[in-house]
């Protein structure tokens, strides 16, 4: 990893069922960082924290980060349909080498963004000084679970908790889910947007950077469901300034996810 | 860190220039199902083909799925004199019975600049299937046509055997306009079992995807497409200058297989 310096703010591990994988495991991401210069990653849970919850497997995160040296960081999924469960373990692995802060995925717990369900995680994520992430996305006529995770639902939440750093993953998706995504990124300076996953469209990353500040948006690669060098060449051979492809690459995710010292260093 | 951004950008762009891209997924006419794209019109294809680093590419139009295959041939026809350098467009194409109006792959001879042909077997209404479609495929092997099929569009075990029924036919799945992750398990499995399946790469993303298929397959078994204008082409692009395969297989991906194929096209 000689020379690696692009920290990935979006990443997973584990096997996802519901598609074959050739690569999905620790190793096979950190083969992959290797080749993209990418330093660090946050992982957003692996499959199994992210559909049963932290107390499945948190453990596991942390053992992860250690035999990875400090370069897989990673966050505590809050799992909605069993809250109490969720904040014990979490209170537990607030204070572990790598953990980064928490992971909230709406459409996977069937809990609405804006649900009370909510409130306990985000309080305790202010209380803690703590990035949030959420999977985001827009209205799909075919994948009807995005609908419990429209930007727009966070609203209040991001209101209430002015001190939480949220970040909106996927930046609302590819729908009209993207523009409330930008609009909350304008209106509230804890708002960030990852492009992690498939969001494809043409000239994202120019659109994005002319849309909200460049300290707002993060590269993510979503990682084993998209390969990290999809979202790479965009931004590397986007027509920006180098100092805002730095930003996007680096700077942004140690500074939302308060990675500092050592790990953050080039 | 600016001087390390600048140093791989830059490789990356040497590197782009060098394997001679040839996009197979350009597309003109307004985008339906993607909210957030603009329409690609004729005068802008020269300057969004050179943003993509293509030097050639196959050219289609909404309207052959939107409306219907002919208005969208004819649009194609229309926009023939601005076509770049060796780049061609992709018919639309029917079942060739009943027998509806051209212009039609199928019917006469095949307009020179024609190289590809689409079928959108769900949108237009009939099924993927020998005795709808056997008559057409036919057709196509004898002008040595490719044949492009969104995934969206068929279902597996009917492709399977139409691919098994004309071997002789080169059958490109192409990776929209959802996800082909969620498919990765029949695709590949059909990829093992039928040399003429082919697979386009604009949304061919899942994480090692290209060294797998590479690998299980062979590098000729991968033809590049942007999906562009409703996908940035530097997703694709980038995909295949980052994968851990040999620049000789990266050209092969990036534009020769295409190109022979296009090559062999008889009118």
């Amino acid at each position: 990893m000689n020379g690696a310096f692009i920290v990935d703010a979006h990443a997973h591990i584990g096997l996802p069922g519901v598609f074959f994988s050739p690569q999905s495991c620790a190793e096979h991401l950190l083969t992959s960082m290797d080749r993209l210069s990418v330093r660090l990653a946050i992982l957003g849970g692996d499959q199994t924290t992210i559909f049963e919850g932290p107390q499945a497997g948190i453990a596991t995160l942390r053992e992860v980060y250690e035999q990875s040296r400090g370069r897989l960081w990673y966050l505590g999924v809050f799992d909605a349909r069993r809250p109490e469960d969720s904040l014990r373990v979490l209170n537990e692995a607030v204070g572990w080498p790598g953990f980064a802060g928490l992971k909230l995925h709406p459409s996977v717990h069937r809990t609405w963004a804006d649900d009370p369900a909510y409130e306990q995680a985000w309080r305790f994520a202010a209380d803690h000084d703590l990035a949030v992430l959420s999977h985001t996305w827009s209205i799909s006529d075919y994948n009807p679970v995005q609908r419990y995770s429209t930007p727009e639902r966070f609203e209040g939440y991001v209101r209430r908790f002015p001190q939480v750093r949220f970040v909106l993953g996927h930046a609302g998706g590819r729908g009209s889910g993207r523009h409330q995504a930008v609009r909350l990124a304008r209106d509230y300076p804890n708002v960030f947007l990852d492009f992690a996953g498939d969001i494809y469209c043409y000239r994202l990353i120019e659109t994005l950077a002319a849309s909200v500040p460049a300290e707002k948006i993060l590269f993510g690669s979503d990682f084993p469901w998209m390969d990290p060098a999809a979202n790479l060449s965009r931004v590397l051979l986007a027509d920006l300034d180098d100092r805002v492809k730095r930003k996007i690459l680096v700077e942004n995710a140690l500074a939302v996810y308060r990675i500092r010292g050592a790990h953050a260093e080039h | 860190m600016e001087d390390s951004i600048r140093k791989m950008a830059e490789a990356r762009r040497q590197q782009a220039e060098a394997l001679g891209f040839c996009d197979a997924g350009i597309w003109l006419g307004p985008p339906v199902g993607f909210p957030l794209a603009e329409e690609l019109k004729p005068e802008q294809l020269q300057r969004a083909m050179r943003r993509g680093f293509a030097c050639g590419g196959l050219v289609s139009h909404w309207r052959g799925k939107t409306v219907s295959p002919q208005d969208g041939n004819l649009a194609l026809e229309a926009v023939r004199p601005q076509l770049p350098l060796d780049t061609y467009v992709a018919w639309t194409a029917l079942p060739l019975y009943p027998v509806e109006p051209g212009p039609l792959p199928g019917l006469g001879s095949l307009p020179e600049h024609v190289r590809g042909v689409r079928i959108f077997p769900r949108s237009h209404g009939y099924p993927l299937a020998d005795w709808m479609l056997g008559s057409l495929c036919e057709w196509l092997v004898g002008h040595c046509v490719p044949l492009f099929v969104w995934h969206v569009e068929l279902d597996w075990p009917s492709l399977r055997a139409l691919a098994r029924s004309f071997p002789g036919l080169s059958i490109v799945v192409e990776t929209q306009t959802q996800k082909i992750l969620y498919h990765s398990r029949p695709l590949f499995a059909l990829m093992r079992e039928c040399s003429n399946v082919l697979v386009e790469t604009s949304n061919f993303v899942g994480a090692g995807f290209l060294e797998y298929a590479v690998g299980q397959f062979g590098a000729q078994r991968l033809i590049f497409g942007s999906f562009q204008p409703m996908n940035d082409p530097l997703v694709s692009l980038g995909m295949i200058l980052d994968a851990d395969i040999s620049e000789a297989e990266k050209a092969m991906i990036a534009g020769a297989t295409l190109r022979a194929l296009m090559g062999k096209v008889r009118p």
